[in-house]
Formats: C-alpha cells, sequence, structure tokens
C-alpha cells in the first residue's frame, strides 16, 4: 500500500511539473502582452521600452528557467495587471470557487444518490424514466444557457433570487444549480446502471434467498459493491466542477478564481494564468490521488498491485 | 461511521460553510445608496497604476484632476482654478485653496509635483506613462500656483491633465509616501467627492460620501461598484432593481430597457468607427479615386439605423463632432454605388478587384456585425473582400510590425485632430497607412503653437485634404448606452467616464 501511495504521488509530482512546462510556452504562443497594458496610441519605440523593462525580449529559455526557479521557491512573480503577487491573487478568490463547488457537489450528490437508488430499484417505472429524462436533459444543456435562464426565471420575472454576487444563501442557489446539473446526471445515470447491474449478481440473488430486506440488501451489500465506479467518476467531476465553475462565475459575476482566470487569459496576464492553472493542477492531482487511494481502499484486490 | 454517514455529514457541513460570508444586499437598495454594475472589478486603487476605464471610473470619484472635461467637450476647472501659458512651453495653473485630502493633509502646488514626479519616474513603471509624457518637468512657484513645463510647445496639454490620461489624478505626497509601494493601491486617498470604504475583490468596491468635498457635497451617500462582465446578468440586475446603473448595454435591449422600472441613457462616444486604407502597401487602394469609390459604396446611414439602432453619431471625417477643430459644413461622402462603380472603371476596375481586411472583432460595440455589413455593401460593387479577423495578442503584433493590410478597422478615440490624425496619418508614425508631405506640414502645424486660431487654420486645410484624399472612410462615433432605475438621475459622458459628482436619486 505504502509502495502504492509513493508511485502514484511521485506520478502526481510529475503530472504538475509537466502542466507548469506546457501552461508556460502555450500562454506565450500568442505573443507578448505588452501592447495590450499601453494606451493605443503608444509609439513602437515606447512599445518596446516597456517589453525590455518586463522582460519579454529575453530568450523564451530564461524565462522559463527563471520561472521555474522562483515557483519552486513559492513564487510565482506578480501579475502584469494587478502589479501584485499572481498566486497571492489566485488563493485570495479561491475559498469562494471551493465554496460553490462544493455546494454544488453536494448538491449533485444528495439529488443523484437517492433517485438513482429509486430507479435502480424501481426499474422501467416512471420514476426510472423521469431520472432518465432528467438526467439526459443536465447533461444536455450547456450550462451558460442554464444559468441565464435560472437568472431570467428566478431573478427578472419573479424576482425571487438575486442574479449575482455572493453573500447570502440566496446568492449560491443558482450558481450551484447552473454548476450541478451536469455532474447530478452523469453520477444519476451511472450509480443506476452499476446498481442494476449489481442487483442481478449470484451473491444479490442469495442474499434474497436468505430473506433479507430490499433495503438490507441495497444499502448493506448492492451500494457498496455499485460505489466503486461511482467513485471514480464523482473523483473526475470535482475536477470538473472546479473547471466548469469557470463558466458559471462568470454568468453569475460570482467572486472566485474562475473569473480571475478569464480575465487573465484575455488580458495575456501570464504569471497570473501560470499561477491559476499550476495551483487547478495540485488540486486536481491532489483529487486523483485521493480517489486512488479511496479506490484501493474500498476494493482490496487493488491494494496488492 | 459509514458513507452514508459521512454523505449527511459532509452536505451539512456545506450547507454550513455556505451560510457564513458577506452581506450583499440581496434586492432593492437603500434609499441613500446606489449600486454600479461595469464589465470589470478595479485592478488597483493607484490612479498610476492600472491601464483600464473601469478601474478609472471609480478612482475619479475618489480623486480630482487639475482640469475636468464638461459635457460640451471643453475643459472646466477642477483642482485648478485657471491656466495661462506665461511662454509656449509653460502651462502655469492657479490652484484652489484650503482643500484637504480626506486624511486633512493639504492640496498644493507640492501635491501636484509630487503626483507627475511620481508617475513620470521611468522606475515606477506607470502603464499610461506616455499619456503623461509629454510633461518635462513640473515646478513650484507657490503653494497655489504651479508651472507645467514641456520641451516644445504642446498645445494638447489638457489632455494629459484630466481624469482619462490616468495617472493625472492627484494623489496626497505624505500618505502616498509613507504608504510604500501599494499602500495607496489598497486604501486610497484623494481630495473627491468620495470616501474609499472597502474593497472586495471582484465582488465590489464600497465608497461614501465626502461631506467636505470643494465642489459641494455629493447627493447619494453611498456607492457601491460591482463587477459583471454577463451583459444579460447585468440587466436581470437593473430590472430586478439590485443595481442602479449598468454600462455597456447592446441596441436590441434599449426597448426593453426602455419601459417599466427602468430608463435608458445614451450619448455618442469619443470612440471613432472608421476604415483605414492601407496605401502603403501596393494594392488598388494606392489609387484615390478607388478611395472615393469605396466611400461612396457604402450606406452608414442604413448600417447605424439597423444594426445600433440609430444611435450614436454620423461623422463626416475621422473626429468626434465635439472635438478641437470639428466644422459642422463638413459632410460625409453620400451613398451613390453608381457613382462608385463609376470611379471604379476610371481606375481600371470595372470588374472590381480582391482585398483583404484586417482587425480584431468583439473588442468595440457591434464592430463585427458592421464589418460585415461593409463587406457587403463594397461586395455590391464588385469590390471582393477577405476578412481576417485577430484575436488581440495577434492584432498587436502585427500592428507593431506595421503588418496591416487592406481594409483596416482599429477603432480610434481623441477628440483633438492631433490626438487622431496625427497618429493615424502622418507620415512614419506606427499607425499610419498613408503619407502626404503637404498634409504633414498642416498636421506639423497645428502641433506646434499654442494659439487656437493658427492651429483651427492648419486643421481646417488638412480636412480639406483629407476629405478629397479619403485615406479612410469615416462612419460614426458608437453610442454608449446606460441602463438606469427610474429612481436614478444620471448623465453619461463622451469618454464613458463615469461621474457622480451630480447624481441625485429621487
Amino acid at each position: 500500500m505504502l509502495r502504492y501511495v509513493i508511485g502514484r504521488l511521485l506520478y502526481a509530482a510529475a503530472v504538475v511539473v509537466g502542466v507548469s512546462v506546457a501552461v508556460f510556452f502555450l500562454v506565450r504562443l500568442g505573443g507578448d502582452p505588452t501592447a495590450l497594458f499601453l494606451p493605443p496610441e503608444t509609439s513602437a519605440a515606447e512599445i518596446a521600452r516597456v517589453r525590455h523593462q518586463m522582460g519579454f525580449d529575453r530568450p523564451i529559455l530564461i524565462q522559463y528557467l527563471e520561472f521555474a526557479s522562483n515557483a519552486l521557491h513559492g513564487d510565482f512573480g506578480q501579475s502584469l495587471r494587478y502589479q501584485q503577487p499572481a498566486m497571492h491573487l489566485v488563493l485570495e478568490r479561491f475559498p469562494a470557487t471551493l465554496q460553490l463547488s462544493a455546494a454544488a457537489l453536494s448538491l449533485s450528490l444528495v439529488v443523484s444518490v437517492p433517485l438513482a437508488i429509486l430507479a435502480a430499484t424501481h426499474r422501467g417505472s416512471a420514476i426510472d424514466r423521469s431520472g432518465l429524462l432528467l438526467s439526459l436533459i443536465g447533461q444536455s444543456f450547456p450550462t451558460f444557457w442554464l444559468g441565464i435562464m435560472l437568472i431570467l426565471i428566478f431573478s427578472e420575472m419573479l424576482g425571487l433570487l438575486p442574479p449575482s454576487g455572493r453573500g447570502t444563501w440566496q446568492h449560491l442557489v443558482m450558481p450551484a444549480v447552473a454548476l450541478a446539473a451536469y455532474s447530478t446526471a452523469i453520477i444519476t445515470r451511472l450509480l443506476r446502471s452499476s446498481l442494476i447491474e449489481v442487483l442481478q449478481t449470484d451473491y444479490i440473488r442469495t442474499a434474497r434467498g436468505k430473506g433479507l430486506s430490499e433495503r438490507a440488501i441495497v444499502f448493506g451489500h448492492a451500494l457498496r459493491n455499485a460505489a466503486i465506479p461511482t467513485l471514480t467518476v464523482i473523483g473526475l467531476q470535482v475536477g470538473a466542477l472546479l473547471g466548469g465553475a469557470v463558466i458559471t462565475e462568470e454568468i453569475f459575476a460570482y467572486p472566485g478564481v474562475g473569473r480571475l482566470a478569464i480575465q487573465a487569459i484575455s488580458n495575456r496576464d501570464f504569471t497570473l494564468v501560470q499561477a491559476f492553472v499550476v495551483l487547478m493542477a495540485a488540486l486536481i492531482v491532489t483529487i486523483n490521488l485521493a480517489v486512488d487511494v479511496g479506490y484501493a481502499l474500498l476494493d482490496p484486490r487493488l491494494r496488492t498491485r | 461511521m459509514d458513507r452514508r454517514q459521512v454523505l449527511l455529514l459532509s452536505s451539512l457541513s456545506v450547507i454550513g460553510f455556505s451560510s457564513v460570508g458577506g452581506t450583499t444586499a440581496a434586492v432593492a437598495q437603500a434609499a441613500d445608496t446606489v449600486v454600479i454594475a461595469q464589465a470589470a472589478d478595479a485592478y488597483s486603487m493607484d490612479p498610476a497604476k492600472h491601464s483600464a476605464y473601469p478601474t478609472a471610473n471609480i478612482l475619479f470619484n475618489i480623486f480630482d484632476p487639475l482640469v475636468t472635461l464638461g459635457a460640451d467637450g471643453k475643459f472646466q476647472p477642477a483642482l485648478a482654478l485657471s491656466w495661462s501659458n506665461p511662454d509656449p512651453n509653460t502651462w502655469r495653473f492657479k490652484l484652489r485653496e484650503g482643500i484637504k485630502f480626506h486624511n486633512g493633509e493639504a492640496f498644493d502646488a507640492n501635491a501636484v509635483k509630487y503626483t507627475f514626479d511620481r508617475a513620470l519616474d521611468p522606475a515606477f513603471k506607470a502603464p499610461y506613462y506616455s499619456r503623461i509624457s509629454a510633461i518635462k518637468s513640473v515646478e513650484v512657484v507657490d503653494p497655489s500656483t504651479v508651472d507645467i513645463k514641456t520641451e516644445k510647445p504642446f498645445p494638447t496639454m489638457l489632455y494629459a491633465l484630466y481624469e482619462a490620461a490616468f495617472p493625472a489624478l492627484i494623489v496626497p505626497p505624505k500618505y502616498t509616501a509613507d504608504g510604500g509601494t501599494d499602500g495607496l493601491a489598497r486604501k486610497p486617498i484623494g481630495t473627491g467627492p468620495y470616501r474609499f470604504v472597502e474593497w472586495v475583490k471582484d465582488d465590489r468596491v464600497v465608497l461614501e460620501a465626502n461631506p467636505e468635498y470643494w465642489g459641494g457635497a455629493p447627493k447619494i451617500k453611498k456607492v457601491t461598484f460591482r463587477p459583471i462582465k454577463e451583459t444579460r446578468t447585468r440587466i436581470a440586475e437593473v430590472k430586478s432593481g439590485g443595481v442602479d446603473l449598468i454600462a455597456d448595454v447592446p441596441p436590441e435591449d434599449v426597448p426593453g430597457l426602455n419601459r417599466g422600472e427602468t430608463k435608458i441613457a445614451t450619448t455618442p462616444s469619443d470612440i471613432l468607427y472608421f476604415f483605414a486604407f492601407d496605401t502603403l502597401k501596393p494594392s488598388p487602394l494606392q489609387d484615390k479615386r478607388v478611395r472615393q469609390a469605396l466611400n461612396y459604396a457604402v450606406d452608414v446611414n442604413a448600417i447605424q439605423k439597423s444594426i445600433l439602432g440609430g444611435l450614436g453619431e454620423r461623422i463626416a471625417l475621422t473626429l468626434p463632432r465635439t472635438a478641437f477643430g470639428y466644422d459642422p459644413s463638413w459632410k460625409p461622402y453620400p451613398y451613390d454605388p453608381a457613382k462608385a462603380k463609376a470611379l471604379l472603371a476610371e481606375a481600371g476596375f470595372p470588374q472590381g478587384f480582391t482585398i483583404p481586411l484586417n482587425s480584431r472583432q468583439g473588442r468595440y460595440l457591434k464592430d463585427k456585425e458592421i464589418m460585415e455589413a461593409t463587406i457587403g455593401y463594397l461586395g455590391k460593387v464588385g469590390v471582393k473582400v477577405e476578412a481576417k479577423y485577430m484575436e488581440h495578442g495577434v492584432w498587436a503584433q502585427v500592428s507593431e510590425k506595421k503588418g496591416r493590410e487592406g481594409l483596416i478597422f482599429p477603432g480610434w478615440s481623441g477628440t483633438d485632430p492631433d490626438l487622431v490624425w496625427y497618429p493615424l496619418l502622418h507620415t512614419g508614425e506606427y499607425q499610419s497607412y498613408y503619407s502626404n508631405p503637404r498634409l504633414d506640414a498642416l498636421l506639423e502645424k497645428g502641433r506646434s503653437t499654442l494659439v487656437e486660431g493658427e492651429r483651427l487654420v492648419a486643421y481646417s486645410e488638412a480636412a480639406a485634404i483629407i476629405q478629397e484624399e479619403a485615406p479612410h472612410l469615416p462612419m460614426l462615433q458608437p453610442p454608449l448606452v446606460y441602463g438606469l432605475t427610474k429612481r436614478f438621475t444620471w448623465t453619461p459622458r463622451i469618454d464613458s467616464m463615469i461621474d457622480l459628482r451630480k447624481a441625485e436619486l429621487n
């Protein structure tokens, strides 16, 4: 088990380093941002002067080595636009995004798990069919469309919820629903089909033969085995939720890292984009690591590998 | 603890976690509070450390400039009471006396000197350095008089000193120096109508009225600026009363906002929509008749009506109608496709030709739609346009190498011919794709004297050349459109700055 965890850790570190290399060079593909920070009438000579001052005229390899060595010391440089430490700007907004993603994940679990159990145990019934329809809708509606519709209905027409911002729980409702829609759909479908599969296996038939109640069978035996593939998907969905928060935050003007990242990308704020991507990569890799370890805990066969 | 319990506990903890947090008002605002939604948050609270209008809009209500732009497009006194030119290279400002910054520090000539010395220091790296870089030095004559010196006569000096030249807002010397590199950037102190209260990044900037404001205490007691990027969300906010003023309303939403509890405020902006013709590289555009033909070929009035809902202002030459030297008797080329075809035939292109178009898209209001409509009109006279829309960074690179080609839709702004025609039409300027020694001489004359009469004559002659030679296809000043709640009274400005000094709630 320890060897397994150490192996996964090394792999995770390699992924984060790889991502940092990729983002450093990708973000620079479209040219340097000097002119974007200056007034439109700025002369070519002035642009060149500022570029030199910012160090963008140096060989890209030198720039990368400087970035890498500073990043190893926890210094991701100054944001070009904000003129403040980039990682600080990202971390400052991170709790808001975490709150939104956590709310969305809880919401989707609270909805999808009971729905999947009901659907699997009442296969072919009206509940099952409406559950399937709901998850089809959740999977096929894009977040931005759903978000705008929610605002239109609940803010503009009914006046029930504030369209944007952060603060009270009311502010969190629509963004969490919009963000949760997709993962709710995925988790419902997957958990339903795994449950159905498990419920047809021999040991469940044995349990039924023993005269166990259906409730004991589902919660005591079937759910545990059906949870294994679902856990992987939930782990992946956490990453998707953090990523999906980018669009959701933009629509609901929610002050999280996603909105900061979008703005940084359109401003070509290299340092800020780098800090954001490295942090997100580290986070997602950590979640995957946790899922892998959790998997091993649930399924003893995996530990020996 | 089994998995069900873990799940239950974790969802409960999330709900608990969710209910903690700030207290942004959910819906309708208090009677003395105004909320303003712009597309972006502030980058910094230091006027010399940013390069964005949404930031400038906030800071302009905390700080004051020396001079300010009036509704008529003329400069008016702000912290400076009056100005004169003792010699062509000196601008002398008499300052208001007895004014204090929000922290009690006195405003005087020294504050003016400190403000510009700080922003002009190359080590300070002010992004809008070039807006004020014509200033050679600032000299204190006495506590209420200051001289701003230039190398050579600089007729557009006041444009370097008003609110839209971002680093021109006057900062308190002692407070700023004591605050180190980012004291002012976190907690700004100015002389303006509003005092800084708090800045919750990406969520809100809160200001409160300064009852001792020298221009009279503002009527609205509290102001909150909120960043809301998504247009639909901004509209939903103003309709549900959570916000009193939203910027950047698309023309198609004007009817929907112009009823019920909301209204519209609009003005032509100082932005210029026009096509510049690349006459430097070999192409049919080097022929004056072709350039004139393209001017005849496009029905700009119809474009304005259908795409901008008739908002904005048609221009005859590339200059806003309120600009210095704009003559109302100037007439744009009329829409006359037959004449266009005749001119093209005369120039040797009876079958038309193919030409590239270079631009960004989504940079300005409806820019892509307007370019596409223009391409349609040009097609009708046989000019086939191959549009190449570039991403911002690529556009900047191409521009820097002077690589724009064919028809160029750059967008520009400026309310003096020297700020528009010199950079866009003078030979060798980095954004200029035209060269005409006669025009060069006039543009140089216009920027070398402070005497308004001489400048007017030079620019009037320059206008005649530009009209005849047609290096541009001037179109219009697009509108600035704002949505307001019924209770809020406020007037938009041509330069898009949001000034709350005269705003009222009823």
